[in-house]
């Protein structure tokens, strides 16, 4: 009996990387990887969408431009939202520090006070 | 960004990376991860370069404003369940009808394996396959066989069969759901 038999349910689902999944789409892999490749497709529906629409980009060239030109927006997006995130911050800590001073101004000038009307009161 | 440096950190501990100083840097290192695979998502059922790369970007934009919102536990479903929702309803704008939805459960828990679910040995599970196997169909037995057992590629297949590319990943998709249920089928009988 094949014990290959058990691999068809076992659902065992390796990552591809993307280099792989490219020399996939070119035709670079032989039969074998080619095969290897095919039975994590089969376990694994992201991955088998995204191969069944990445074979219809024209030009395969075209889908590392379009990954690397996604990502680079992507960065200057998430860069976009720390830099207001961090804007956001800064008044809000402004007021917290005036608020420290402010207090610590009227402890001093309470201390002061008791002093003073100690120092008048021993007179 | 360089993915390469975060390589050996898997798509959990960036979660909880992310989860613990709010760092949006790890939320892009994790979604550069996927972007190739977005990419063909969209590419699928959008069909259009360009309104798939626009698609990716929304895509990214949603999960950055979600992933704020609450936590994910299985990122990779989540996103691909993000990405086809997103599609569908790009279509149903097109075309003016309400697709059917996933959700979250649908896609969050992995299929469990059928030999792990039932704790059967080895031998019975065989057993069960090899009765199972000989119910297909003759081009679901044949696309199955081929797929699993000689090993061959989509490309092989389709040569030796005659059959389409398209037709091979249909018939050894239905036959893998097929025998699967057959085989559920013939344990319970046992």
């Amino acid at each position: 009996m094949n014990k290959d038999l058990l691999n068809i349910l076992s659902n065992s689902s390796k990552d591809i990387d993307n280099q792989q999944l490219m020399d996939y789409l070119s035709g670079k892999l032989s039969e074998d990887e080619k095969h290897q490749v095919e039975m994590q497709l089969a376990n694994n529906d992201f991955m088998n969408d995204a191969v069944e629409g990445l074979e219809n980009v024209k030009d395969k060239k075209d889908i590392n431009l379009f990954v690397e030109q996604l990502n680079r927006d992507l960065h200057k997006k998430l860069l976009r939202k720390k830099h207001k995130k961090q804007k956001r911050k800064l008044p809000q800590q402004r007021w917290v520090y005036a608020a420290i001073i402010l207090i610590l101004a009227l402890l001093i000038a309470t201390w002061l006070m008791i002093v003073k009307y100690h120092a008048l009161k021993l007179k | 960004m360089h993915p390469d440096r975060y390589q050996h950190i898997s798509d959990t501990a960036l979660l909880e990376n992310f989860y613990a100083d709010k760092d949006n840097l790890w939320l892009g290192i994790l979604l550069q991860r996927y972007t190739m695979l977005l990419l063909g998502v969209c590419m699928k059922y959008l069909k259009n370069e360009e309104d798939a790369k626009d698609s990716v970007q929304q895509v990214f934009l949603k999960a950055i404003a979600e992933l704020h919102k609450y936590k994910v536990a299985y990122f990779k479903s989540w996103i691909y369940m993000v990405a086809k929702n997103h599609c569908l309803m790009k279509l149903r704008d097109r075309q003016g009808k309400a697709p059917a939805m996933l959700n979250e459960q649908t896609l969050a828990v992995e299929e469990e394996p059928l030999s792990a679910q039932s704790h059967l040995d080895k031998d019975r599970m065989l057993d069960a396959m090899s009765l199972a196997i000989e119910e297909l169909n003759n081009e679901q037995k044949q696309c199955v066989t081929l797929f699993y057992l000689d090993k061959k590629s989509y490309t092989q297949i389709a040569e030796m069969t005659g059959y389409s590319m398209m037709q091979v990943k249909s018939y050894i998709q239905n036959g893998k759901r097929n025998l699967k249920i057959v085989v559920e089928r013939i344990i319970k009988q046992k």
